[in-house]
C-alpha cells in the first residue's frame, strides 16, 4: 500500500471515532488535555496502523491506545467528582428493587436532563463507570472491553451489573435529596 | 432509608444459591451477551423470580437513558491537525519545527484549513450544482456525520426498518460489504432509511428514499434521466444516486463515485 492509500485507509478507519474518544479522553481530564490525549492517541495510531488486522475492530483497538496514553500522563486515578459511600448506593439500589413497580426508574429517568446520566457516571467507582461507558455510551461488546480494559469477560459482566446498580443507587440518593431536605425543615432540624 | 419488600424473600436453600448464581448474569442477559444455555437458564428463573425481573428492567433502562445520552465532539481544532496526519504537510512541517510541536500544530491546522478551503472552490467550480443545494443530498450528508459521529445505532434490524415506509429497501447484496446497522431518517421532510455496511475496510452508507423524491431533487432527476444515475464527488466523499428496486437510493463512502456505482448498478 502507497502512503497515499495508507493515509486514506487510516482516515476512513480512525476518524469516524474521534469524536467518541474525545468524549472518553474527557473521562481523565478536561477541554484541552483531554484533546491532547485523543492528538497523541492518533499519533500512535498512526505509527502503529500496520498493526491493526481487523479494521471493524478500530474502535476498541483505540480505546486501548487511549487509556494508555491517559494512564500514561496522569498522575491521579481520574477526576472523580463527590465519590459517595457505596453502602450508601447499595442500600438506595436495594430500596428501587424492593419496589413494586415494574420499571422503577422510567419515571426518574425520564425527568433528567441530557448528560446528567454521563456526569453522575463520575461519582461511582472508576472501574465500574468505565466498563459501563464504554458498553452504554460507545457500544463496544464485552469481550472489546475485556480486551481495552486487559481484565477477563467475567469481571466485564460484574463491573457493567454493579456499575449500573450503583448508579441507580445515585440517582434515587440525588432524586430524594430535595424532599428530604423539605422534610428536615418541617422537623426544625 | 428503609428497605422493604422482596429484599429477604430466600432463604439459605438451593434457590437461593440459584438466585445468587443467576442475578449476577441479568445485566448480560439484558445486554444480549450469554450465550444460548445461560440465557435459557436466567429467563427460567426470571419467570419465577420477581425481584430479578426488576432488576433486569432497571439495567435496560439505564442502559438505554445512557446509549442517549449526548456526547462532547472534536474541536475543529483537532480534526484538522488529525485529518492531517501523516500527510506531506505535516513531514514537512514536522522537519521545519522539530521544537514546537504546538506551533506546527497550529501551521499544520492553518495549511489545512486553506487546502479545505481550496478543494471546496474547485469541488463547486466544477459541479454544475452544490450538494448543499440539492435537498436529498444535503440531509443525508448531514445524517451521515450525525450517526457516523454517534457510532452509529448499534444493531441491524432491517424488519423494524422496513415498518412503516410506504417503499422496498434494497440492501446490497456483494461479496465483501457486510451491513451492520440499520435506522430510520428523514430526508428533504420525507421518511427514509438508514443502512451502514463495512467495505473494504471503510464505511459505506446507503439511503434509501421514495422514488419520487429521488426524482424530485435538482440536478439528480435529469442525471437519472439522461445516464441512468447521479454521481458526485465533495472532499473525497463520492456519493450516487440512483432508482433500483421501486426506491431512490443514495450511496455515500469516501471512495470514487465509480465504485460506488459498480456496486448499486
Amino acid at each position: 500500500m502507497n502512503a497515499e492509500a495508507r493515509r486514506a485507509c487510516f482516515q476512513s478507519t480512525t476518524l469516524p471515532y474521534l469524536d467518541r474518544l474525545v468524549a472518553l479522553a474527557s473521562r481523565w481530564s478536561d477541554g484541552d488535555q483531554a484533546e491532547d490525549y485523543v492528538q497523541e492517541t492518533y499519533a500512535r495510531a498512526w505509527t502503529a496502523f500496520h498493526q491493526l488486522r481487523d479494521t471493524g475492530a478500530a474502535f476498541p483497538w483505540l480505546c486501548k491506545i487511549l487509556r494508555t496514553v491517559a494512564n500514561e500522563r496522569r498522575r491521579t486515578v481520574a477526576r472523580r467528582r463527590d465519590l459517595l459511600f457505596i453502602t450508601e448506593l447499595e442500600a438506595a439500589h436495594e430500596e428501587i428493587i424492593a419496589s413494586d413497580a415494574p420499571s422503577p426508574l422510567e419515571n426518574l429517568l425520564a425527568r433528567l436532563e441530557a448528560g446528567t446520566l454521563r456526569e453522575a457516571l463520575r461519582s461511582i467507582p472508576e472501574d465500574l463507570a468505565e466498563a459501563v461507558e464504554l458498553h452504554d455510551l460507545h457500544g463496544l461488546k464485552y469481550r472489546e472491553i475485556a480486551q481495552v480494559t486487559s481484565v477477563p469477560i467475567g469481571t466485564v459482566m460484574s463491573r457493567i451489573s454493579r456499575g449500573r446498580q450503583l448508579l441507580a443507587g445515585l440517582l434515587r440518593l440525588r432524586d430524594e435529596e430535595p424532599a428530604r431536605r423539605v422534610a428536615m425543615q418541617g422537623n426544625g432540624e | 432509608m428503609g428497605i422493604r419488600g422482596r429484599q429477604q424473600v430466600h432463604p439459605v436453600t438451593e434457590a437461593a444459591f440459584q438466585h445468587a448464581r443467576l442475578q449476577e448474569l441479568v445485566a448480560p442477559f439484558a445486554d444480549g451477551e450469554l450465550p444460548r444455555e445461560q440465557k435459557r437458564a436466567v429467563e427460567e428463573h426470571l419467570r419465577g423470580c420477581e425481584r430479578c425481573r426488576c432488576e433486569l428492567a432497571l439495567q435496560r433502562d439505564l442502559s438505554r437513558a445512557l446509549a442517549r445520552e449526548p456526547i462532547p465532539g472534536a474541536s475543529a481544532g483537532l480534526r484538522r491537525r488529525i485529518e492531517a496526519m501523516g500527510g506531506p504537510t505535516e513531514d514537512r512541517i514536522e522537519r521545519a519545527f522539530p521544537w514546537n510541536r504546538r506551533w506546527a500544530s497550529l501551521a499544520l491546522a492553518a495549511m489545512a484549513l486553506l487546502a479545505v478551503a481550496g478543494t471546496v472552490l474547485r469541488v463547486r467550480h466544477q459541479a454544475s450544482r452544490p450538494m448543499a443545494q440539492i435537498p436529498v443530498l444535503r440531509d443525508a450528508l448531514a445524517d451521515c456525520r450525525r450517526a457516523m459521529a454517534r457510532n452509529f445505532p448499534r444493531k441491524a434490524d432491517l424488519p423494524a426498518l422496513a415498518e412503516g415506509l410506504p417503499f422496498p429497501i434494497p440492501v446490497l447484496d456483494r461479496p465483501g460489504v457486510e451491513l451492520f446497522s440499520t435506522w430510520k431518517t428523514t430526508l428533504a421532510g420525507s421518511p427514509g432509511a438508514g443502512l451502514a455496511y463495512r467495505w473494504r475496510g471503510i464505511i459505506l452508507v446507503q439511503y434509501t428514499v421514495p422514488i419520487d423524491l429521488i426524482r424530485q431533487q435538482p440536478g439528480v432527476g435529469e442525471a437519472l434521466s439522461r445516464a441512468g444515475f447521479y454521481a458526485a464527488s465533495e472532499l473525497g466523499q463520492g456519493v450516487v444516486a440512483v432508482v433500483a428496486k421501486g426506491s431512490g437510493t443514495v450511496l455515500i463512502a469516501s471512495a470514487p463515485p465509480e465504485e460506488l456505482r459498480r456496486l448499486i448498478l
